[in-house]
């Protein structure tokens, strides 16, 4: 009886009060189920079968696809391709996010516009871009057929396309970053007497390290695993001008499952090391703004 | 190491922020440009230390009557200290202030072990030796300020340029940072110029003042001068609050026996301080203006009245200490006289 009246003199007081902006019990379990039973059934799952169907045939299957002298040759072409552009996007990137947070000039708004060019642009388009200009019909064409160059199904063709559509990321890191920091500490190193190399060096680059590793992971990701640019410039030739995701598609052609899944795994693995780092650099940089690392 | 600008002028855009200024700083004194936000006092300051550049064609900057006008802010041997600090967030104190050393070139630059001693005294003299592997992040306003001062002096600048530098602070912090200014000033000397908005603050530290208006100098001299003897209507107010009597309305109250003028000017607006608005209670046959007393605002050592003009019904603010406004038992609405002990009037009609 006792026990009675304090739970019903409590209950009023005792009952969890909802907050405005919680949700109802049934609310959040739909939501939830929804966005992880999408984020299993369209990511994990497939990631997962990548692996299964990359070890199906066994593990000496699986190494043996990349014994293979085409499945090398498309290693070496992504590493090239990859270790020049992004480089380049990462002098471009921290130009153009310099120029555009330090100073103003006309069409400064045209640069930021144009700079993410590449995120709306359809990748094949990118990539027909290319062929039109210097491909044997395009505007350059005769001119390099006249001189033996060649851009469009050879190398330098693959390594303009991987750049083109990889140029937006560092700049797009850098930008709000080096906006929201203004250019105070560049103008007191100045003040006490740094040069500009000074000032970049020992200014500059420590406050933006992160943002700038950041956008050289995602840059170095999307730079491997581009296809569709790339595909309309490489003229699929094996052993020469087949990157990574060209020799994927072309063993998948072929029927040959295990070996297309044991190159596209490699693929994969380089997704989830760009995610962890991702989050190490996120994790760093908070971690940073908190209290400021002593690792400088 | 004076500094002199002649006949600077800067717009940015159509927007003049500075019109054909000129400012004399004499070696070693501590100078105050003070001003309201738009005044143009902090571009002066940035093209001071070649931070900014003023209009092509305009005038020259001398240091120590040699031209600096284009010698680049990294060689003008200026110590700069920003509004917000500017420290830099990813070094120590120590690294901070040391900065300027370590970016000389190798054969200016003084050995490792000379640039520990001279940081390690610098921030003895800003008086935080404690706080040397701090970061900025961790440090109080108070403290990144004086941070960013031992930084500035660390590189043995001609000139000590400070932009608002107490601007950013708390009521009590800003008082003893610039009664802290002033001492480290008298100890080392350096010509500094400060820019501020606080007339309190210019008023008390600095040797001269100043004081600039839309994109113009209004007026030069020592505190008390400008103080005691403002150039204009807009100093005048500038520096405190202040009653404006149009002549005709103390004509009309009586013979003028009550306060005693300085040129008068027919027409003319008279400005009087709160502070030499005297009170006294009304009896007949006294001079004075008739006045009703109608707020009282008593929080504090003084007693700041708001009284009601009986002809003209226009509003004075009186200031009287408080044992004089308990000595009169002035209450609401008591009909009392005022005299001015000391006015100030103009040539031009301004309006106000």
């Amino acid at each position: 009886m006792a026990a009675g009246t304090i739970s019903r003199l409590d209950s009023p007081l005792v009952r969890p009060v909802r907050r405005a902006t919680q949700d109802r019990w049934w609310v959040r379990a739909l939501l939830l189920t929804v966005a992880l039973g999408f984020l299993g059934l369209f990511l994990i799952v497939p990631l997962v079968a990548v692996f299964v169907e990359a070890f199906r045939k066994g593990a000496a299957a699986y190494f043996a696809a990349f014994a293979e002298s085409d499945a090398r040759a498309a290693i070496k072409l992504t590493l090239l391709a990859t270790g020049i552009s992004v480089p380049l996007n990462l002098v471009f990137g921290v130009a153009a996010s310099w120029a555009i947070t330090k100073f103003s000039f006309p069409g400064k708004s045209l640069l930021i516009t144009l700079i993410d060019l590449p995120f709306a642009v359809s990748p094949v388009i990118s990539g027909l871009i290319y062929v039109l200009m210097f491909g044997a019909q395009g505007w350059f064409g005769p001119w390099l057929i006249e001189h033996d160059y060649k851009i469009i199904f050879a190398v330098p063709g693959i390594v303009l396309a991987t750049t083109f559509v990889t140029f937006p990321f560092v700049a797009r890191e850098l930008i709000p970053l080096m906006q929201a920091q203004g250019s105070e500490e560049e103008q007191a190193a100045i003040t006490l007497g740094a040069n500009g190399w000074q000032t970049f060096w020992r200014v500059t680059v420590p406050n933006i390290k992160w943002g700038l590793f950041y956008g050289v992971i995602l840059c170095n990701a999307r730079a491997m695993g581009e296809f569709g640019a790339v595909s309309v410039v490489s003229g699929h030739i094996r052993g020469e001008t087949n990157t990574l995701p060209l020799h994927v598609e072309i063993l998948y052609n072929e029927y040959n499952y295990a070996a297309a899944f044991a190159v596209a795994s490699l693929l994969a693995l380089l997704a989830l090391v760009t995610l962890f780092l991702k989050s190490f650099v996120e994790w760093q940089h908070a971690r940073s703004r908190r209290e400021p690392s002593s690792s400088s | 190491m004076s500094i002199a600008a002649l006949n600077i002028r800067k717009s940015f855009g159509n927007y003049t922020a500075l019109s054909g200024v000129d400012l004399n700083v004499p070696s070693g004194k501590l100078v105050a440009l003070l001003g309201p936000s738009g005044s143009g006092k902090t571009t002066l300051l940035r093209i001071i230390a070649g931070l900014e550049q003023a209009d092509p064609g305009s005038g020259r900057i001398q240091f120590h009557g040699e031209d600096v006008t284009d010698v680049p802010p990294v060689k003008r041997g200026v110590g700069f200290v920003f509004q917000h600090y500017a420290l830099f967030r990813h070094m120590t104190v120590f690294d901070n202030v040391a900065f300027g050393l370590k970016v000389r070139r190798s054969r200016d630059r003084p050995s490792k072990a000379e640039i520990a001693e001279r940081v390690n005294k610098l921030l003895k003299l800003v008086q935080l030796e404690e706080l040397a592997h701090r970061f900025a992040s961790q440090l109080s306003g108070g403290q990144r300020q004086r941070v960013a001062l031992a930084r500035a002096l660390a590189i043995e600048p001609k000139v000590l340029l400070l932009d608002e530098p107490f601007g950013a602070l708390d009521a009590k912090v800003r008082k003893e940072l610039r009664r802290w200014l002033r001492r480290l000033h008298e100890e080392v000397h350096l010509t500094t110029v400060f820019v501020t908005h606080d007339q309190e603050e210019a008023l008390e530290i600095a040797d001269q003042v100043v004081i600039m208006n839309q994109a113009k100098v209004e007026q030069v001299g020592t505190p008390q001068e400008v103080y005691d003897h403002p150039a204009s209507p807009f100093v005048y107010q500038f520096l405190g609050n202040v009653n404006v009597f149009r002549e005709e309305s103390l004509a009309l109250a009586g013979n003028g026996a009550y306060f005693r003028p300085g040129a008068l000017v027919a027409g003319g607006l008279v400005y009087v301080r709160p502070h030499d608005v005297e009170v006294i209670p009304h009896e007949a046959g006294m001079d004075g203006i008739p006045a009703i007393l109608r707020y009282v605002h008593a929080a504090g050592p003084q007693a700041r009245l708001t009284l009601e003009q009986v002809q003209t019904r226009e509003l004075v603010e009186a200031e009287i200490s408080r044992v004089e406004l308990e000595r009169m038992r002035l209450t609401v609405n008591d009909l009392v006289l005022l005299r001015l002990r000391q006015t100030r009037s103009f040539e031009q009609d301004y309006a106000i």
